[in-house]
């Protein structure tokens, strides 16, 4: 080993690296004053890593390639042969039970939705769209053929919808949380329009699970913290921020729908200008 | 039976790291996310014998480490770029700003380290990693690690100091940084 007063380029290295204990870090400190070929040559080391931060950093802030979250999504755990059979028997199953049969067991929930749903509206809870939200979702959800009025692919679908309900409407990207966006449609709503946008897993192994964003204008532009609530297995984070009320419904375990509502929560437009409001 | 929703969200939330440490390996953006993808793939496939009190970054940067080593063993040499080829990633990354000369050099002088250096030097300097941390992604002892990222500064700055000006000597500097070290 070295002696004290003279260090190595392993021991320099590892000083810049933190990796060195208390006392030989002091000895280091000093030696390097009295060294300013050795304190030179470590400050040029340390602008190395600068540099190669400088230069890699920037990945992080890339958009990640969409073909990555594909992979991670729908990844399954068995090998190809016996995927293409799993597809075949699920066809064959499909055709057997039909379409409307995934759905079924939600559409059962949907009459005691509605009950809620009236209940809550005659009793004048200020939460009342909230709960037209969840029966929005209750009614659509379990769509076969027509989930939605509107496609995702088509351009004019956050246009359309903002222009209706009178507040931007954002197509928000969940596909970094396993969900992909089908479309939306426009819906009545006590104080006028709403708009809800439905997404289905990416996932291709458990069961497809539909979530949907519900957007209004809200009544009161007072800002409502985010909350959570729940009704049978379904839940619901909502609240009303920069003009614009969002509930997002789904029968997702909470920590789920939480991501799902935080990537929401980020993409969520910015103030609504006064000057775009006005105009319209 | 299939990796977990939650396991597959964490995976989601490491690619940008992953991504990172696979461009710092290979340059080449395409060639770095096939890395990315092939580690994936065998996180999803394994995803049992991860332990969830560990840090799945650490366990991914390892499984992508290996995933590069196999591909270098397969004689795919994906770190590797023709000059002509280096031109044009290095016009690619115009947007990434700083100074065009140094990070030409910057690539140079990492391309020409050993492999085993390389990684753990970038581990160290661009993951931030411990050298215990580095030591658990490439498996081998920590001291190893200390000696890896040691030479590898060495051998960086002497190329650096050498080969800096725009055109690079590609089989000239070689056997210079071998005396070096």
């Amino acid at each position: 080993m070295s002696r004290p007063d003279d260090f190595r380029d392993t021991d320099l290295s590892a000083w810049l690296d933190g990796e060195l204990d208390a006392t030989r870090r002091a000895q280091v400190d000093a030696w390097l004053r009295e060294q300013p070929e050795a304190a030179t040559r470590v400050r040029l080391w340390a602008a190395d890593r600068e540099a190669l931060r400088a230069r890699l950093d920037p990945v992080l802030g890339e958009p990640v390639p969409a073909s990555l979250i594909r992979t991670v999504w729908q990844h399954r755990a068995h090998p190809r042969w016996a995927q293409a059979a799993m597809v075949a028997g699920l066809l064959v199953a499909g055709a057997v039970v039909g379409a409307g049969g995934m759905w079924q067991w939600q559409g059962q929930r949907t009459s005691s939705m509605i009950a809620a749903a009236r209940a809550a509206e005659a009793a004048g809870t200020p939460a009342g769209w909230i709960q037209r939200a969840a029966l929005a979702h209750s009614v659509y959800v379990p769509e076969p053929r027509h989930p939605i009025e509107v496609k995702a692919q088509e351009e004019h679908l956050s246009r359309w919808l903002t222009r209706r309900i009178d507040i931007p409407v954002k197509l928000f990207d969940l596909r970094e949380q396993g969900f992909e966006l089908m479309g939306g449609r426009l819906l009545p709503d006590a104080g006028g329009k709403s708009a809800q946008l439905m997404y289905e897993s990416l996932d291709p192994v458990t069961p497809k699970q539909r979530v949907t964003v519900y957007l209004r204008k809200p009544d009161a532009a007072a800002p409502t913290a985010f909350s959570y609530r729940q009704h049978g297995e379904l839940g619901q984070f909502y609240w009303v921020e920069a003009g614009a009320g969002y509930a997002l419904v789904g029968a997702l375990p909470k920590e789920r729908l939480l991501a799902l509502a935080q990537a929401i929560y980020k993409q969520q437009p910015a103030a609504l200008p006064a000057a775009s409001a006005a105009s319209r | 039976m299939s990796a977990p929703p939650a396991f597959r969200q964490q995976l989601v939330a490491a690619i940008p790291r992953l991504r990172r440490y696979a461009r710092s390996l290979v340059f080449d953006a395409a060639a770095a996310d096939d890395i990315v993808q092939t580690a994936l793939e065998r996180a999803l496939g394994h995803w049992r014998q991860f332990d969830p009190q560990r840090d799945i970054v650490l366990w991914l940067l390892s499984i992508a480490h290996n995933a590069h080593l196999d591909a270098l063993r397969r004689g795919r040499r994906l770190d590797v770029l023709p000059p002509e080829r280096l031109t044009e990633v290095l016009d690619a990354q115009q947007t990434l700003g700083g100074d065009v000369g140094l990070r030409l050099d910057l690539n140079a002088a990492l391309e020409r380290l050993v492999p085993d250096q390389r990684s753990a030097l970038l581990l160290v300097l661009v993951e931030q990693l411990s050298y215990a941390e580095a030591a658990v992604v490439l498996q081998v002892p920590a001291g190893t690690v200390m000696s890896r990222v040691s030479r590898a500064r060495v051998a960086m700055r002497a190329w650096l100091d050498g080969g800096a000006g725009g055109d690079i000597p590609r089989s000239a500097a070689k056997p210079d940084l071998r005396r070096v070290v």
